[in-house]
């Protein structure tokens, strides 16, 4: 480690990445061996683009090192009874006993095969936050890969919590699991939710500020006024859950009030599927002799094939075909003659005549001169016509985005909501290109460090997409994983994130209650959880942790006791953020705004000795591997690249030996040189005490490879946009199918496939489940929902007494934030005591009355309410979690992308404050 | 001459706490006393609501009237501006923190851990007996300036002679420097931009200047 103040006082380069918007660099000050103060790292300066500063979370991380609540020894769970109000009789025991028990169990499976009689896989395993728990888990991606099938559909708000239908929607249109304006280049973002200074990470909050002092407009479109709602130009508090009428309503400005050469005419052409022709039926009139898609030829006054060379197609009317065919589910073939076929520009603009502002400005109570303004400013600051030159290539410049938050971008009203944002960008031509709308990331599509190269081109002139089958023959009938992701929601996919990015709630619903005519999913006989507390962070909590009591073996890696390692039968001690070693990724193209001119790989690293008997991850892993008689396999992972990289390449090998149990630092040593080698060359490959001394190692970065749009056109690929012909198809394949199984309780969902999203009463599927749950909407007037804190979202901040305390400064902290004349109307006064309560359940907590919130709305901030969790069980904060429902409720308010949405109807009530002996026990929320 | 001061562009900030936590740490401050503090503050009425971020803590004034009351002569100025506290000399009579108009100073009577009842390995490396009993405040962290302009570091410029809290702050709206020195980006800032001073009526003089360029707060 690098010492620069002398032998007693060192500052140790590490990361935090707590969350899915770092990885955040930093620096350890250590004292005579202890960890004392958190600083940024700033060698990166001028690297990083928030130079190297990590955010407020960093700071919490010596505190949460010495955390004295923590588990430092392994233990064993002594009452087979589980259940909040079980004593689990936790005692502790060896690491030998430990990994005894937990090996016998593993060798039994292996011996017994790795799936189940219903085909489920015996092992499943649970990771929080977005996938960052890989940064903190060494080499056990290499155990997992090794073990074979393992479920991970059992989530921890996955598809409830997350920008859920913008990960599915935004990867098959733009290769963009997460998606961010050009924060760098823009000039006007509308903002529909999307709290990027809470939950953008450093760089956002970066990017965001630079961007205000450069002018920057940004219109924010949410129900209170968050954080960036706070720094943005202007407040527009909006109804909750109507934001698709909104924008469809700014689509209906653009295309039918806005003279047609606003629009980037040649980006519609050439660039999507804006000129193809639709049949009657829906379907693409297509060429009976290839079978591609047509378009009609303007000079020539014919179709022909959508790539005919040097073809002009017409973007609007309708032509009559001499002969075409249509393609339809499971491979019908129709054929017209002489039949009409409108360009699906023309179908899209038909759609849309009537989703004007004045339409709109009842169902967002947002009025339409405000709607119609921002359409047009969006127009104006587009640009249309303009160019830049990024890394010598000469690209359009269309500075304006829409962005989309957390239950805008999730449940019903997110498929509109997602095609409505990208269509909005595709108008302009500010899709993919400098100033507009990008993409940052791929999960479902591969390669996931560089999404450039996972296109590939695809059918009719778009990119590759690998959906679940649906046709007969190939559909999974029968569910591989517990939530039956390849089975309900084809767009997922079937790649290492789709399982954990399918209806994940459903899984713990359908192991509580299956729906009719469908197997309750087996449990799984041992359950690995790590940093994920599902007891808490997912829907009607109380019943969620009913289901986890009944699984039969669950291993808990345990920082500190929580409400889902209270259900554990065996609790292991990992070395924790500043006790361990790991390298992963830095730069490049990754979550959210985490898009560099640099691209590299940064390490973690003991910065103290861990404490107690906890273990590197890496030690964990191993012997886990080792116990399961997997030990070769397992390293043969870690050399075919499941630690980072692959550790052999053009011109080095630093594979690991196979037949042994490999040093941690061996590992990490051997990864990081792999991991320099490939991308600098074997000559600057840098081992594992090069970067104990300098933290990370990058390389550039180019900023063209920030844009897909030079790659679709090297490719001569069209964005698959307007028209939505591939998912009406594959939503008439699914509904057979499950149709012939006799399955009906999908059919809501199977409505969503529709080729031109189209609106319906979104808010009223809330208003419908509480009439469903046999109450009176009226005696829940007003609407419940959620927002994130950057001081306390994710890695155990909930039980950090530092970020407790600085997030108190932020007004609605652990409160209900409530708007002052319904406070006034119900009598309620700042820090009184209120109930919220739903049909499902109920939640209470001090009011923060401001003025920054609907009228109608209510605003939870986190996910509290714990029980276990020391210091946090003391908070008495409420949770937005108690109220929303986990069971067959939640199926009508589950969308087809398997994603549900954080909000709920609701009633508040002042009460009486707690008693002395109530709050002293936690017991008040 | 030099004249250290703080620049909060109000602009940019989004209370995301980071100082005030960074500040914290570094200073071993305990339990909520925090120097460097973030407001988060409403002004208007639904729907026309305005929300703003303001970095407080210590204005290091010109005339500080702390200074004035204090009985002990602990609490003291710097020729660069920098208002201190001997912690020597202080007796905790507390009447600075009292005519302090920007409610930045502290008194801790008893010791308080993070977790109760024990202190953790940083509390204990870290623990300040001197610092009970008396009043403490923002000090610029100018035991980092001395030695970072010891070492021929500039303030403002280089990490190690700057606040924490300036080096940890994620949206680039803290920055410190000396307003004496026109080519300092502190002085660029002040002289390019709208800003006010806190509480400036009542002739303190602060030396934190907020950068706020859209009408009254």
């Amino acid at each position: 480690m690098s010492g620069h103040t002398g032998a007693a006082k060192k500052s140790v380069p590490t990361y935090c990445y707590n969350c899915v918007s770092g990885p955040d660099l930093m620096r350890v000050t250590v004292e005579d061996g202890v960890a004392t103060t958190v600083e940024p790292n700033h060698d990166a300066a001028g690297i990083h683009p928030a130079d190297g500063r990590p955010c407020v979370k960093a700071y919490g991380l010596v505190q949460k090192t010495y955390n004295p609540h923590r588990v430092l020894t392994p233990m064993k769970r002594t009452n087979p009874n589980k259940g909040q109000n079980e004593d689990p009789g936790f005692v502790p025991i060896s690491w030998d006993e430990a990994m005894d028990q937990i090996g016998a169990k593993l060798r039994d499976i292996r011996a017994r095969g790795v799936l189940d009689d219903a085909g489920l896989p015996r092992v499943a395993a649970t990771f929080g936050m977005g996938g960052t728990p890989a940064s903190y888990m060494g080499t056990m991606p290499a155990f997992l890969a090794a073990w074979g099938a393992i479920d991970y559909s059992m989530g921890s708000g996955q598809g409830v919590k997350c920008t859920h239908s913008e990960h599915l929607y935004g990867e098959l249109w733009h290769r963009a699991f997460t998606v961010s304006a050009d924060t760098v280049n823009t000039r006007y973002i509308v903002s529909f939710g999307a709290n990027v200074e809470i939950s953008g990470g450093v760089c956002a909050v970066r990017r965001h500020a630079d961007a205000r002092i450069r002018g920057i407009k940004r219109v924010y479109v949410e129900p209170h006024l968050s954080v960036t709602g706070a720094c943005s130009s202007e407040w527009v508090p909006i109804k909750p859950k109507t934001d698709p009428a909104f924008m469809l309503a700014m689509i209906n400005t653009i295309l039918h009030e806005a003279p047609r050469d606003a629009l980037d005419i040649p980006f519609l052409r050439d660039r999507t599927a804006s000129p193809y022709l639709v049949g009657p039926d829906g379907y693409y009139l297509r060429d009976v002799d290839g079978g591609k898609p047509l378009v009609w030829d303007e000079a020539g006054g014919r179709a022909v094939p959508h790539d005919t060379a040097g073809v002009v197609p017409a973007l609007e009317g309708t032509f009559t075909v001499a002969l075409a065919e249509c393609h339809g589910p499971d491979g019908e073939v129709f054929r017209h003659e002489g039949v009409a076929g409108r360009t699906a520009f023309s179908v899209m603009a038909d759609e849309m005549k009537d989703y004007t502002p004045e339409w709109a400005a009842d169902i967002c109570d947002v009025p339409a001169a405000t709607m119609r303004r921002v359409a047009l400013e969006y127009l104006e600051n587009a640009c249309v016509g303009e160019t830049i030159e990024v890394n010598g290539r000469t690209l359009p410049f269309r500075p304006v985005a829409v962005t989309l938050g957390k239950t805008v971008n999730n449940g019903w009203g997110a498929y509109e909501c997602c095609w409505a944002r990208t269509v909005l960008a595709v108008l302009v031509g500010a899709l993919e290109v400098p100033g507009g709308t990008l993409g940052t990331t791929v999960r479902i599509n591969r390669p996931h460090d560089n999404r450039l190269k996972s296109v590939k081109p695809g059918p009719d002139g778009f990119m590759d997409t690998t959906f679940n089958p649906t046709d007969r023959g190939n559909w999974s009938e029968r569910p591989t994983g517990r939530n039956a992701h390849r089975t309900l929601v084809p767009i997922v996919g079937n790649g290492p994130w789709s399982q954990a990015l399918g209806p994940t709630h459903l899984a713990w619903m359908f192991m509580n209650e299956a729906p009719a005519d469908w197997p309750k999913p087996t449990l799984p006989e041992i359950w690995f959880a790590y940093r994920t507390n599902p007891a808490i962070s997912f829907w009607e909590i109380a019943r969620l942790s009913e289901t986890m009591a009944k699984m039969p073996f669950i291993v808990a890696f345990a920082y500190t006791m929580d409400e889902t390692n209270h259900m554990a039968d065996i609790l292991l001690p990992e070395a924790t953020d500043l006790e361990s070693t790991q390298l992963i990724r830095i730069g490049g193209n990754k979550f959210v705004e985490q898009h560099w001119d640099h691209i590299g790989v940064a390490l973690r690293q003991p910065v103290v000795e861990p404490l107690g008997e906890s273990r590197d991850f890496t030690w964990i892993a191993t012997e886990l591997a080792r116990q399961a008689g997997l030990l070769e396999t397992y390293n043969q992972r870690i050399n075919s690249g499941a630690a980072l990289v692959p550790l052999k390449g053009e011109g080095y090998d630093f594979s690991l030996p196979t037949d042994r149990v490999n040093e941690i630092d061996a590992v990490w040593d051997a990864v990081c040189k792999a991991a320099t080698a490939m991308l600098a060359g074997p000559a600057e490959a840098k081992g594992l005490d090069w970067f104990k001394d300098n933290g990370f190692f990058v390389v550039p970065h180019k900023r063209v490879d920030w844009y897909l749009y030079p790659t679709m056109v090297d490719q001569g690929l069209r964005f698959e946009l307007p028209y939505q012909e591939r998912l009406f198809k594959v939503g008439k394949e699914l509904g057979r199918r499950l149709h012939e199984k006799g399955i009906h309780w999908w059919d809501n969902q199977l409505g969503e496939y529709c080729p031109i999203p189209e609106w319906h009463d979104v808010p009223g599927r809330w208003t419908q489940s509480i009439i469903d749950a046999g109450a009176n909407p009226d005696d829940y007037p007003l609407w419940g929902i959620t927002t994130k804190s950057m001081q306390y979202a994710a890695g155990n901040n909930i039980g950090i007494p530092l970020m407790d305390e600085v997030g108190r400064n932020m007004r609605g902290h652990g409160a209900v934030v409530i708007n002052t004349s319904t406070a006034r109307a119900l009598g309620i006064s700042d820090n009184d005591w209120v109930e919220v309560a739903s049909p499902f359940g109920s939640t209470r907590g001090q009011a923060a009355v401001m003025q920054g919130c609907r009228p109608d709305t209510v605003v939870i901030p986190g996910q509290f309410s714990h029980w276990k969790t020391p210091f946090a069980k003391d908070l008495n904060y409420p949770t937005l979690n108690k109220l929303t429902p986990l069971s067959n409720a939640t199926l009508a308010l589950t969308d087809a992308t398997g994603s549900g949405s954080d909000v709920v109807r609701v009633s508040l009530r002042r009460i009486e404050a707690p008693s002395a002996e109530t709050l002293a026990v936690g017991g008040a929320a | 001459m030099t004249r250290y001061i703080m620049v909060a562009d109000l602009r940019r900030c989004v209370g995301c706490q980071t100082c005030t936590s960074s500040c914290k740490e570094t200073n071993a401050t305990p339990p909520g006393v925090q120097w460097r503090r973030v407001l988060d503050i409403e002004a208007g009425e639904y729907p026309l609501v305005r929300r703003v971020f303001v970095p407080t803590g210590c204005q290091h004034c010109d005339d500080p009237p702390c200074m004035e009351v204090c009985p002990s002569t602990a609490t003291g100025q710097r020729k660069d501006g920098i208002v201190t506290i001997d912690y020597d000399l202080c007796i905790g009579c507390s009447y600075c923190a009292l005519a302090c108009p920007y409610e930045a100073r502290y008194k801790v009577d008893d010791v308080e851990y993070v977790y109760g009842a024990a202190a953790t390995a940083t509390e204990v490396a870290r623990r300040d007996q001197q610092k009970i009993g008396i009043v403490t405040k923002c000090t610029f962290c100018v035991d980092r300036i001395d030695a970072g302009t010891k070492a021929g570091k500039v303030p403002g410029v280089d990490p190690e002679a700057t606040p924490a809290c300036v080096n940890s702050c994620i949206s680039g709206a803290l920055r410190f420097g000396d307003i004496d020195n026109p080519d300092s980006a502190v002085s660029k800032l002040v002289a390019e931009n709208k800003w006010f001073r806190m509480h400036e009526d009542e002739g303190t003089g602060p030396g934190f200047y907020y950068l706020w360029d859209k009408g009254a707060l």
